[in-house]
């Protein structure tokens, strides 16, 4: 078991992190598509679960990203530039 | 919720070192389902194709991970292929739940990409062994001044009390090892013998728990009770 000397802020941060409005790693899955086509493609803003859930869930989060970069690479679109509005997308609201 | 999924043929440009179609265009998306779903010579060169769609995004995931760069360019390039082998059995047999709310190739791509995550992820902590009762290493406290020092050790006792206290004995396993010691999620599962998505509900009831823990003993503000307790 860890000790108080043990928990750096940021595992702290992880661990008490809100979560909420849920999002199970496999809706994300299923929706991961259509919400980064659309956000790629058209600029539709990331709902607020699916916002939460890629800022709390590091693998779908990592794999999200890559499906953008390639999305817009399909689109003529830059990947940094996608990239970025990602994570400007995921920090642009309190968690 | 777009335009793209039925749009007309599309030319892609795989772009990749394997491709060996190179720049070719692609059937637009009914025309993928319907090739895909009819023996025949146009299904062998759909699936052809379709394999070389998740060869180019298992690279591209593999290519953005810092962990696959210990693994090596022969053991990255299997895991490639691999990937792309599993994610296309799985694209096959998930095609009749494709809706063309997004283009057949985004995806299919969200395959390739999960599989080559999660086998790059397994392979770097193939050989590492997980002890679930860890104690992690000592870390730095890195509060600014005497009053910051003591709010981050008061947070910090909190939050340990809370470990004990609020979590199940799984749950406590589970948050030490994810979100302290920062073992992914996917090799935790793995050795769990569970998915990823239980893990993470996991997680996310043993967040609710500590929350409610923290809030009542005034470190945090109050929590919408919304847990299942099935951990």
């Amino acid at each position: 078991m860890t000790n108080p000397e043990s928990l750096s802020p940021e595992a702290i941060d992880r661990l008490t992190a809100n979560t909420e409005p849920w999002l199970s790693c496999d809706d994300c899955f299923e929706l991961v598509d259509i919400v980064i086509e659309a956000m790629v493609v058209s600029s539709t803003p990331l709902s607020e679960e699916f916002r939460v859930h890629l800022l709390r869930c590091p693998a779908c989060h990592e794999e999200a990203r890559s499906l953008a970069e390639i999305v817009a690479v399909d689109h003529g679109l830059s990947p940094a530039e996608t990239i970025g509005r990602i994570d400007s997308a995921l920090l642009g609201a309190s968690s | 919720m777009n335009d793209t999924s039925n749009s007309a043929e599309l030319t892609v440009s795989t772009g990749e070192p394997s491709s060996a179609w190179g720049e070719e265009t692609l059937p637009a998306d009914d025309d993928w389902v319907s090739r895909l779903s009819t023996p025949g010579r146009a299904y062998e060169h759909a699936v052809a194709q379709l394999h070389e769609l998740m060869i180019r995004a298992a690279r591209r995931q593999v290519s953005r991970m810092r962990e696959a760069n210990a693994l090596g360019a022969v053991r990255r390039e299997e895991i490639i292929h691999s990937a792309a082998d599993e994610a296309t059995m799985a694209v096959l047999s998930r095609l009749a739940s494709f809706e063309g709310r997004s283009a057949f190739t985004t995806w299919a791509y969200k395959f390739g990409i999960l599989h080559a995550g999660t086998e790059v992820r397994r392979a770097a902590w193939r050989d590492r062994e997980i002890n679930l009762d860890d104690i992690p290493e000592q870390h730095q406290t890195v509060a600014q001044s005497p009053e910051g020092y003591a709010e981050g050790r008061d947070l910090a006792n909190a939050v340990h009390q809370g470990l004990r206290e609020a979590l199940t004995p799984h749950q406590r396993r589970v948050a030490v090892a994810v979100l302290i010691d920062e073992v992914p999620i996917d090799v935790l599962a793995e050795r769990l013998g569970i998915n990823r998505g239980a893990l993470y509900k996991t997680l996310h009831d043993a967040r609710q728990r500590l929350r409610a823990y923290l809030s009542a003993h005034d470190f945090l503000l109050p929590v919408a009770p919304r847990e299942d307790v099935t951990t």
